[in-house]
């Protein structure tokens, strides 16, 4: 993936003190694959803030989260938590870091207490502390009710919602979740919202990945869109916002547009980019305004309906379109 | 220092915990696992039992009908008696019709017939001998026992139990002559007849002593419940290998396993944790399989296992054969990458290290060749340091050296196991 992207030049990292998680250079690549999964990322998550890492399936997510949780080593680059190098400090940053997978990892046979449990004493704790813990991961969670349940007895949803809070424990200062969200009920989700503002507000830096846009949107002060294992952009979610507006136009038809589309709307003056992508479409132009009329008339004249169109966006699913030419969302 | 390690050891007690709890709810497994080496030791001791027929401890049953009450029926009727590898029953008025049945019906394998008269009917043709009739002329013939036996029997014990009649016939023999003979002298040359030389006192010969060398030159080859009472210990034990190699990787599979290494756990207690509740599931079939093997075979007609006299050599080797057996499962668990993979990888190994190391077939029945291949295998140098105290009375010296074989062996694969755990191999 080498397209140019004008964003990564203009962003200007923040500069408040270290920051929490820091990537410099980071590749991965995974024995008998020819693409990397992470090709040279550079990345910076401020103290204090909720970083999202967005990016299609496939990205690389996973592999950088797995790489700050020591589980991967990355094939170059270095990285920093908390100011310790991944490859040296890995005993005191697994104390600073609560990792929640993105698929729950817990024992089916054990109940959601003996989990929380088990998980809370190999992070050190014990006694009346840990049983305080525990019951504050219960109310979090809000599965009180669900304690001494089986794990293998819960609703997915229920073990995604342990499955966070196991990360949680020890109470973390830097929390590192994988696609938290993903398959689980719209309560369950704002659920995990809630308490991730919450961990925030407390002053936890939170890494977050997810493929949901309005998540990120939401949720996150600062993203990194990341996509073939490459950082497309990084910055604050307003910045990013302001960047993208004005400069195109979103389509979407009622059918399929006929293949040579491109190839006529590039005939039309003042058009900088077009691209295609299934029923959708996006132009870049200096001026979206004034080739307005002119693209309408175009499409008229060749009978294509329109179901959308979308102008001077304000949206991150359309930053993360325009930058990684998918709509991230699941097929 | 002292808090982390205390700290520590609060990880790994908590981590066996867990494991516990997690098998404790398994309980088809369980009783699998306890079940399986009980029940091979009980129907493989009673039914190998005559394959190891002439060992130490190994009896079968003889009747002895000895419708002659003289000197021919108790000269008999006293060898099997004395011989340890009979269960001699006795009877004196069955007929041979009678004693045929019972050996159809597996009462017995062998029966000696002695047929009423037999002592004097040998007397009187002994004294035809004497008084110089010649053969063709006698009018007593020569005194019939016969035998009969299950044709199961091996014909090699058929032959010893056969010669070891004739042996006692031929002193018979020489005492009966030596009567008679004396008997005439008196006759002839009255009560201060000069007496004949005591021949079978003066024995020109010992008893020939029978002594078994093996290749390793150590005594006794081992009865049905001595080879298989360890055998199946051992194979039960390194079948734990499967469950152990399947959990781990569930565990990796559920994401666990991933879970604990993001936190500040070393790898000896997450494997450790693993590792000593199925060392306490081994030393349970060990203590089973013995308990059965000493106290219920005798109630079902096996013969009773003799533990020996050196009970910390027996433990020893339990603990070094369970070790063994876990640092194999962990090192498969750490390179299989299904539970199927590992499941299957783990238990095709076992079979074979069994079959290889004597556990299906007893090593002393093995060539020379494969005695030698044998000793690969682990499971080999367990059966040999359980054999050492059963059949050769050893002690804690003598199985040292298959007890650190096999902690050897359990420490190499221990040390992959954490090596490739930290992502190092
Ligand atoms: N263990 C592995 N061996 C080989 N390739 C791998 C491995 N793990 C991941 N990959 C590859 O690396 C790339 C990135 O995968 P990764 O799991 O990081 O994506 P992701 O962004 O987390 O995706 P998703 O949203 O589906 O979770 C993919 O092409 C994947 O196939
Ligand atoms: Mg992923």
């Amino acid at each position: 993936m080498s397209k140019p992207c004008p964003l990564s030049q203009q962003y200007q990292a923040p500069k408040e003190g270290g920051p929490a998680i820091e990537l410099v250079g980071v590749g991965k690549l995974f024995a008998g694959r020819d693409v990397p999964a992470l090709d040279g990322v550079d990345l910076s998550v401020p103290h204090g803030t909720i970083y999202g890492i967005l990016g299609p399936n496939g990205a690389g997510k996973t592999t950088l989260m797995s790489i700050l949780g020591g589980l991967l080593k990355p094939t170059y680059g270095t990285a920093r938590i908390d100011g310790h190098d991944i490859a040296k400090g890995r005993a005191a940053i697994r104390r600073v870091i609560g990792m929640v997978p993105q698929e729950p990892a817990v024992y089916p046979t054990l109940t959601v207490r003996e989990n929380l449990d088990y998980f809370g004493r190999m992070q050190g704790l014990s006694g009346p502390h840990l049983q305080n813990r525990i019951r504050a991961c219960l109310d979090l969670a809000e599965m009180g009710d669900y304690a001494d349940r089986r794990v293998d007895q819960l609703s997915g949803g229920y073990r995604r919602r342990l499955n966070m809070v196991i990360g949680l424990i020890h109470e973390p200062r830097i929390l590192i979740l994988d696609e938290p969200t993903v398959a689980i009920d719209p309560h369950s989700r704002s659920l995990i919202h809630q308490r991730l503002r919450e961990l925030h507000a407390s002053g936890i830096t939170i890494l977050i990945s997810t493929h949901y846009m309005e998540e990120a949107e939401q949720l996150c002060q600062h993203i990194a869109i990341i996509h073939h294992g490459k950082v497309m952009v990084q910055g604050r979610v307003p910045d990013l916002l302001a960047m993208q507006r004005d400069k195109s136009i979103q389509m979407q038809f009622e059918n399929d547009p006929p293949p040579d589309l491109a190839a006529r709307l590039r005939t039309l003056p003042g058009l900088a980019e077009v691209h295609v992508m299934g029923r959708c479409v996006r132009i870049a132009a200096e001026h979206p305004d004034t080739l307005m009329p002119t693209l309408l008339t175009e499409l008229q004249a060749r009978g294509l309906g329109l179901r959308s169109l979308s102008f001077g966006n304000s949206s991150l699913a359309q930053v993360f379109l325009a930058l990684t030419g998918s709509t991230g969302a699941p097929k | 220092m002292m808090a982390t390690l205390m700290a520590t050891l609060a990880k790994f007690g908590a981590s066996i915990a867990k494991e516990a709890r997690i098998l404790g709810r398994d309980r088809q497994a369980l009783i699998l696992f306890f079940s399986m080496p009980v029940v091979f030791v009980l129907i493989l001791s009673l039914s190998l039992r005559d394959a190891f027929g002439d060992r130490p401890g190994a009896t079968f049953p003889v009747l002895v009908v000895a419708q002659d009450r003289g000197e021919v029926g108790q000269s008999i009727t006293q060898t099997f008696r004395a011989n340890p590898h009979v269960r001699l029953a006795l009877s004196h008025d069955a007929s041979e019709a009678q004693a045929r049945q019972w050996l159809m019906d597996g009462h017995y394998r062998f029966v000696v017939l002695i047929p009423a008269g037999a002592t004097d009917q040998a007397k009187r043709r002994l004294g035809e001998v004497l008084a110089g009739v010649p053969p063709e002329l006698r009018l007593e013939a020569p005194v019939a026992i016969r035998v009969l036996a299950d044709p199961a029997l091996r014909a090699d014990y058929r032959k010893v139990l056969e010669s070891s009649i004739d042996l006692v016939l031929h002193g018979v023999e020489m005492r009966l002559g030596r009567a008679q003979v004396e008997e005439t002298l008196r006759v002839t040359q009255g009560d201060h007849f000069m007496p004949l030389p005591d021949l079978e006192s003066a024995r020109l010969f010992r008893e020939v002593q029978g002594e078994t060398v093996t290749r390793q030159g150590r005594g006794q080859t081992p009865s049905s419940v001595q080879q298989n009472a360890p055998a199946w210990t051992l194979l039960a034990m390194f079948f734990l290998t499967v469950p152990l190699s399947v959990s781990f990787i569930k565990e990796r599979e559920q994401g666990s396993l991933f879970r604990l290494q993001t936190m500040n756990v070393p790898a000896w207690v997450v494997l450790g944790g693993k590792a000593v509740p199925f060392f306490a599931i081994n030393q349970i079939q060990m203590v089973s399989v013995l308990a059965v093997s000493v106290y219920v075979l005798p109630l079902l007609g096996g013969d009773r296992l003799d533990l020996g006299n050196a009970p910390l050599a027996l433990a020893l080797m339990g603990a070094s054969a369970s070790l063994a057996a876990i640092g194999f499962g962990i090192a498969v668990a750490m390179y299989a990458r299904t539970t199927e993979q590992a499941a299957g990888f783990s238990s095709a190994m076992v079979m074979i290290m069994g079959a290889l190391g004597g556990i299906l077939v007893p090593k002393a029945v093995m060539p020379p060749l494969m005695q030698d291949l044998a000793n690969l295998s682990p499971l080999s140098w367990g059966l040999d340091g359980f054999l050492d105290v059963f059949v050769r009375g050893g002690g804690i010296a003598d199985v040292l050296p298959e007890a650190m074989a096999l902690l050897a062996f359990s420490a190499f694969c221990h040390g992959v196991g954490i090596l490739r755990y930290q992502g190092r191999i």
